[in-house]
């Protein structure tokens, strides 16, 4: 049996404002976030008492205790409690990836609703027992008489007090997100100048999404906060070149500026089959019509770890018979300028579009100005399992706007890993 | 009636100083001790002023068990206005000290959702003694405005154990128990944290060493932990205006295994909390929704 595949519709978004990490969502957990950013959902689409097919999120920096926790953040919301819900897990493409999951389900009529979504805390993170600690305890469990037991005690050590930190590292290469960013800066010539150039930009083009009021229906305020706190519009040149390098040591050309900060927040999608969105009287923004997911291997082929959305579009690009000039918004994830400038370079480069991806012509370049046109998220900051839902919900509220035309999303993965998605108006392709 | 004007929450440890002091025979006579008056004295407490911090919330929300969301549980807004049941318990003529009195029902009317970034304004009044079986009982009733606003409003019955009316006894009609949907394990710190959290430092829910002076074979939890603790395990099915009535019944001592029953009507919501083991009643609410107030 060959299922029918139907159009997938995002109807809307929403989101709490992202904060510094121990800013003022300091103590909120992650449900404590992604149940405030799902509330706005609900309430903005009437969502109350609504059984959806399904709930999809995840936390990158996620605590043990928090089995099932999109789960239980519907349990407690005004969904119907008969709403089924699983965790994602994949980096900072965790957004987008529960966008594409749920968006197949209801392509093949499996679901007619749902909702996708990320949630991150780097304030409220997950500290462990120190692993000696650890294994202490558990061999204490496993023997059968106290003596034995006694007799661990004298494995304890003063140093296993110290709790295991979550780190911003690759467990292959050692190596943090930043410092790989930093070799793939250094190998495509990205230059200090063209990364704060990037980073002035997207604040700007952010502190204006505000200032006309485009983000009124993409978020909630939660505790305090109405805007985004890393946004710093009005930054000068000047400005950024005085900042310290803190990636690729003295000459690097990465800052805390034009990287992004650790962050706290939350984003949900809602999306439906057509049917459904009219039947409830929702808009229909855009459609999602194209998804790929690429990995490359940053370990043993010294592929620069943040490079896999280099290799995701082509692909998505081919199947959808179209070509990295045939969009009218890009939508690529500022983890770093520099991975943004990279990835660009990379689709205009020759020899890595014929040797790396095996394409007779490079992919070209595209038109800045559509790039990420409402801010991105050196602005907004990057909370990492949010950013997807961000990212969805924005570029498909700005094709709504546009009435016609299409949408690409890119975002980069730690574990070298991307995800890369077309999104086209409801009032169609250009 | 006399209005007093507060700039800032009063520091709630001199004030249960203050109000165990009536204890000691005769010390009523000093000036600055309650103790003097023969009635509740007719004065309103006010705190223009008052604005949420996101660090007290969230460890309220958690030691209680809600999801910090923008809107703050209707039990917080008790938290707020305790410290002006106390103060004007504090009263040189109120006619007897806090410490010893038994809280046996509170109602809250949440009349719509309080965001944490609004400032309310709290005021606090005491209605006139009446009898109870038991003794005497009291009204602190408290009301939280934003602007002109009414949002919120608490109403804590207190009673004041001696020389009751025993026809007043109250008859526990034979209802049927609303059916068990969680069993929760309260353990022997709860009520330190819950202190911590809330402000409420009486001595009757921190250890048993110090609840036994006052009658008490162990520490017991909060009634008003109890409360918000259901009002938590109703989150997702609370409308946004409501009316939330408990009766405290049996004091829950510490550590304790009890259970929480509901049942959800068109009506509103019946719940009830029981000991685990015995069956014995610590708790009996409902909740009603009322017409909601708009922001």
């Amino acid at each position: 049996m060959t299922p029918t595949v139907r159009r997938v519709a995002v109807v809307g978004g929403n989101r709490i404002p992202f904060a510094r990490s121990n800013g003022p969502y300091a103590h909120a957990s992650n449900s404590d976030m992604l149940a405030a950013a799902l509330d706005g959902l609900i309430e903005r689409y009437n969502l109350q008492g609504e059984t959806l097919g399904e709930v999809v999120a995840g936390a990158v920096l996620k605590h043990p205790r928090d089995r099932d926790l999109t789960r239980e953040v519907v349990l407690g919301s005004k969904l119907a409690p008969e709403t089924p819900a699983y965790d994602v897990q994949q980096a900072c493409g965790t957004g987008l990836e529960t966008t594409i999951a749920v968006a197949n389900k209801i392509a093949l009529g499996q679901i007619d609703a749902g909702i996708a979504g990320g949630v991150d805390t780097t304030s409220d993170a997950p500290l462990a027992l120190n692993d000696d600690l650890r294994e202490v305890l558990l061999d204490a469990n496993r023997i059968p008489d106290t003596a034995g037991r006694l007799k661990l005690l004298t494995r304890l050590r003063p140093g296993m007090i110290k709790p295991a930190i979550p780190a911003n590292q690759e467990p292959r290469t050692g190596l943090s997100m930043g410092e790989h960013c930093a070799i793939m800066a250094s190998e495509w010539g990205i230059t200090r100048e063209a990364q704060d150039e990037l980073t002035i930009r997207s604040h700007n083009a952010l502190a204006a999404a505000y200032d006309k009021g485009f983000q009124d229906d993409l978020l909630t305020p939660y505790l305090g906060l109405e805007r985004d706190q890393n946004l710093r519009p009005g930054s000068t040149p000047e400005k950024l070149a005085k900042l310290k390098p803190v990636f690729g040591g003295p000459e690097g050309t990465m800052t805390a500026a034009n990287s992004t900060p650790l962050s706290d927040g939350a984003s949900v999608v809602l999306l439906a089959s057509e049917e459904w969105a009219k039947a409830r009287n929702l808009p229909i923004l855009a459609y999602i019509t194209e998804a790929q997911t690429a990995a490359i291997d940053h370990v043993h082929k010294r592929e620069g770890l943040l490079m896999a959305p280099a290799y995701a579009m082509p692909t998505m690009l081919d199947r959808a018979g179209i070509t990295l000039q045939d969009f009218d918004v890009y939508e690529i994830h500022e983890a770093f300028a520099a991975q943004v400038l990279c990835t660009l370079a990379a689709w205009e480069d020759p020899v890595f579009c014929k040797e790396r991806l095996g394409r007779s012509a490079p992919l070209g370049s595209i038109d800045t100005e559509k790039l990420n046109i409402n801010g991105g998220s050196l602005a907004a900051g990057h909370p990492f399992a949010a950013t997807g839902g961000r990212i969805v919900a924005g570029l498909a509220k700005e094709l709504s706007e546009r009435g016609s035309g299409r949408g690409v999303i890119s975002i980069c993965a730690a574990a070298g890993q991307g995800v890369v998605a077309i999104l086209e108006s409801a009032g169609g392709a250009k | 009636m006399a209005t007093r004007e507060l700039s800032g929450p009063p520091s709630i440890l001199p004030l249960y100083a203050k109000a165990a002091l009536p204890m000691i025979p005769g010390a009523s006579l000093l000036p600055f001790v309650p103790g003097s008056g023969k009635d509740v004295p007719e004065l309103e407490l006010v705190m223009p002023e008052v604005t949420f911090d996101a660090k007290s919330l969230a460890a309220y929300n958690r030691v209680c068990g809600f999801t910090l969301r923008d809107a703050v549980p209707s039990t917080y807004i008790h938290v707020l206005a305790f410290p002006l049941h106390m103060a004007l318990m504090g009263e040189p003529n109120f006619p007897f000290g806090a410490v010893g009195l038994v809280h046996v029902n509170n109602t809250i009317t949440q009349h719509r959702p309080v965001s944490m970034s609004e400032t309310l304004s709290i005021k606090v009044t005491a209605s006139k003694l009446r009898p109870h079986a038991k003794g005497k009982q009291f009204d602190m009733v408290a009301q939280a405005k934003a602007g002109r606003t009414i949002v919120w409003e608490g109403v804590s019955t207190y009673l004041r154990l001696g020389k009751g009316d025993p026809s007043l006894k109250v008859q526990h009609e034979k209802v049927e128990d609303p059916p068990v949907s969680a069993t929760w394990r309260l353990e022997g710190g709860l009520g330190r944290r819950y202190a911590g959290a809330s402000g409420d430092r009486n001595p009757i829910h921190l250890y048993d060493l110090t609840a036994k002076p006052l009658g008490f074979n162990k520490a017991i939890i909060h009634g008003m932990w109890t409360k918000a603790r259901c009002l938590a395990a109703l989150e997702s099915v609370l409308p946004d205006a409501y009316k939330v009535d408990v009766q405290f019944r049996k004091p829950i001592p510490l550590p304790s295994k009890v259970t929480f029953g509901e049942e959800i009507s068109k009506d509103g919501i019946r719940f009830a909390v029981r000991n685990a083991r015995k069956g014995t009643p610590h708790l009996d609410g409902t909740v009603v929704q009322v017409a909601a107030k708009k922001r």
